[in-house]
């Protein structure tokens, strides 16, 4: 890395840390000003930003496990995004103290007059959300150290022993991952109401972590494709290849999604389309409108044409709309259930996912500037990388 | 049908990718259009060098996935609405949701139909006769061999001058194949 490229990565890591503290303030204040609204502003950012570092994480496997050069030069990348899990799990804490503004099953009351609520006391309880939060932290940080660690290994020694880890832990990995995943979110964000269950719906979940997991890669490999080592190596077949998983993805995400709602809507049964309710109910419809339009139709027409994965720019701002959107999307699915009636934003909700986001963007950039930009001796990569246009 | 003796074209026969590669785009260089390369296996950035034109293979998908798709939902909205309404758990008869299955699987499945029919048909195949087949050791074309033959039905063909021009390229051989 060049001494250019790294003051200018300080200079927008420090931009970051300021926005991101100065959120975080704002938020401070929120909490005490108005407490049940930061903690539903606060879940929502967290998780959008908690949902982009694993999807690094679950990208960064299926590469080492499916090889392909679009992956080699945005590991660094999924690699720095991934890395930011042990801040992350720092954030989360607050959350532990907001339980009973967040949760019906953690409302004594609610719970007294719930039988459903009562007999799944055993399982949904504080101790036990926070038991599990903390299991399935520590085992995806140790599994994301451990990628790492093998990654930059693989950096100084041409010997491929280093990769072949890689690839065993992603196998499993890859399993691991959604299992625990499905767990955490069906006690995040599915419990908000208490009543609905989907197991559609932390499917839907990974795969929108995903998507905005390749967004942003392509958005880092746009802004960096004229800076050493990439200027030279980058072509438009990588961002063609990226532009084709960023379609799978979009396409996937609305396939898992379109395959809830009709589930449920043609069941029709009261404790499930509620669900729905509270998401179509007043202001909310617009906001199920600005998703299939450019959390879907638009993403999909444009990524159709080939010309438009092969140009940079219009492929990058493809990819902004659908990471953008997906911070709606992430607000959709958590803050309805605190606004059956209608759609309420509320000042919190911006100042919750920048302070969040700074924090994360400050530490994904340190993470970046620790290590060589592209990854090294990667046995699968050299006669790709040499024949690349 | 053609007479035994006419000239296809010219071929020459590499060795290695690279160098039917680099054979390919100085032969695109020097005018030459009406020409193909065989490969064991895809080249990367062949394709091109061949001067790959647009098909209409993408316009053929589109259409008749379009056709699927609007066909599809118009079944189903005919058969629902017109032909043989049907209360379903009070649901109106027009529910669209239900019907976006279908309309997907009849749009992929149209799409994909066409895709393959239509590159087989663009590609004039299947053509149980080339004359490619003539040139010796073509079997090696899916093996270990490269050829690179260029066309007389091409305007700057000329037997000598095309010749001269591949043997300057280093081939293993250069010979003439017949029709």
């Amino acid at each position: 890395m060049n001494e250019a490229l790294r003051a200018a990565l300080t200079r927008w890591q420090k931009i970051a840390l300021v926005a991101g503290l100065i959120g975080l303030a704002f938020c401070v204040l929120g909490a005490v000003v108005r407490t049940p609204q930061f903690f539903v502003s606060y879940l929502f950012g967290y998780l959008f930003w908690l949902g982009l570092a694993l999807g690094c994480f679950g990208v960064a496997m299926i590469h080492h496990l499916t090889g392909g050069r679009w992956g080699n030069v945005t590991r660094r990348f999924l690699e720095a995004g991934f890395m930011t899990l042990p801040v992350m799990a720092v954030l989360f804490v607050p959350v532990f103290f907001g339980l009973r503004f967040l949760y019906p099953w953690a409302k004594p009351a609610l719970v007294a007059e719930d039988e459903v609520l009562r007999h799944r006391r055993v399982y949904e309880n504080p101790g036990m959300f926070i038991g599990r939060s903390v299991l399935f932290f520590a085992i995806w940080i140790i599994m994301a150290w451990l990628l790492r660690k093998w990654s930059v290994q693989q950096d100084g020694t041409t010997d491929p022993a280093p990769t072949r880890r890689l690839r065993k832990l992603s196998g499993p990995g890859i399993v691991i991952y959604p299992v625990t995943a499905t767990f955490a979110y069906v006690d995040w964000i599915m419990s908000l109401e208490p009543d609905w269950y989907s197991t559609m719906f932390p499917v839907i979940i990974f795969i929108g972590q995903f998507l905005s997991a390749f967004a942003f890669a392509i958005i880092l490999l746009a802004w960096f494709r004229r800076e050493p080592p990439f200027v030279g190596v980058v072509s438009t077949t990588h961002f063609h290849h990226l532009g084709n998983l960023l379609l799978t993805f979009v396409m996937f995400w609305t396939y898992v999604s379109f395959g809830q709602l009709l589930i449920i809507w043609s069941g029709n049964l009261p404790q499930e389309i509620t669900w729905y309710l509270h998401r179509i109910a007043g202001g909310w419809k617009w906001i199920v409108v600005l998703l299939a339009l450019f959390h879907f139709f638009l993403p999909f027409f444009l990524l159709l044409f080939r010309a438009n994965k092969q140009r940079v720019v219009i492929l990058m701002s493809i990819a902004m709309v659908v990471f953008l959107v997906h911070i709606v999307n992430v607000f959709w699915m958590v803050v309805p259930s605190f606004y059956p009636q209608g759609i309420r934003i509320h000042w919190l909700d911006i100042a919750a996912p920048i302070g969040v986001g700074g924090i994360w963007i400050a530490v994904f950039l340190a993470n970046l500037k620790s290590r060589r930009l592209m990854p090294q001796n990667d046995p699968r990569m050299q006669p790709v990388i040499l024949h690349a246009k | 049908m053609k007479e035994k003796n006419t000239l296809y074209g010219l071929v020459a026969e590499f060795a290695d990718s690279s160098a039917v590669l680099k054979a390919t785009q100085r032969a695109y260089a020097n005018g030459y259009r009406n020409m193909d390369a065989y490969s064991p296996f895809p080249i990367h950035g062949l394709a091109e060098a061949l001067g790959r034109r647009r098909t209409a293979v993408p316009l053929i998908v589109l259409l008749s996935g379009m056709t699927g798709g609007l066909g599809g939902y118009f079944m189903e909205w005919y058969s629902m609405r017109v032909d043989f309404p049907f209360n379903i758990g009070g649901r109106p008869l027009h529910s669209w949701p239900a019907f976006i299955p279908i309309t997907f699987e009849l749009t992929v499945l149209c799409a994909a139909l066409s895709a393959i029919i239509g590159m087989l048909a663009l590609n004039r195949l299947p053509e149980p006769y080339h004359p490619i087949f003539n040139a010796p050791g073509f079997e090696r074309a899916s093996v270990d061999r490269f050829f690179l033959c260029i066309e007389s039905a091409d305007p700057k063909f000329t037997l000598t001058d095309t010749r001269n021009f591949l043997q300057d390229l280093n081939p293993i051989q250069v010979t003439e194949v017949r029709a």
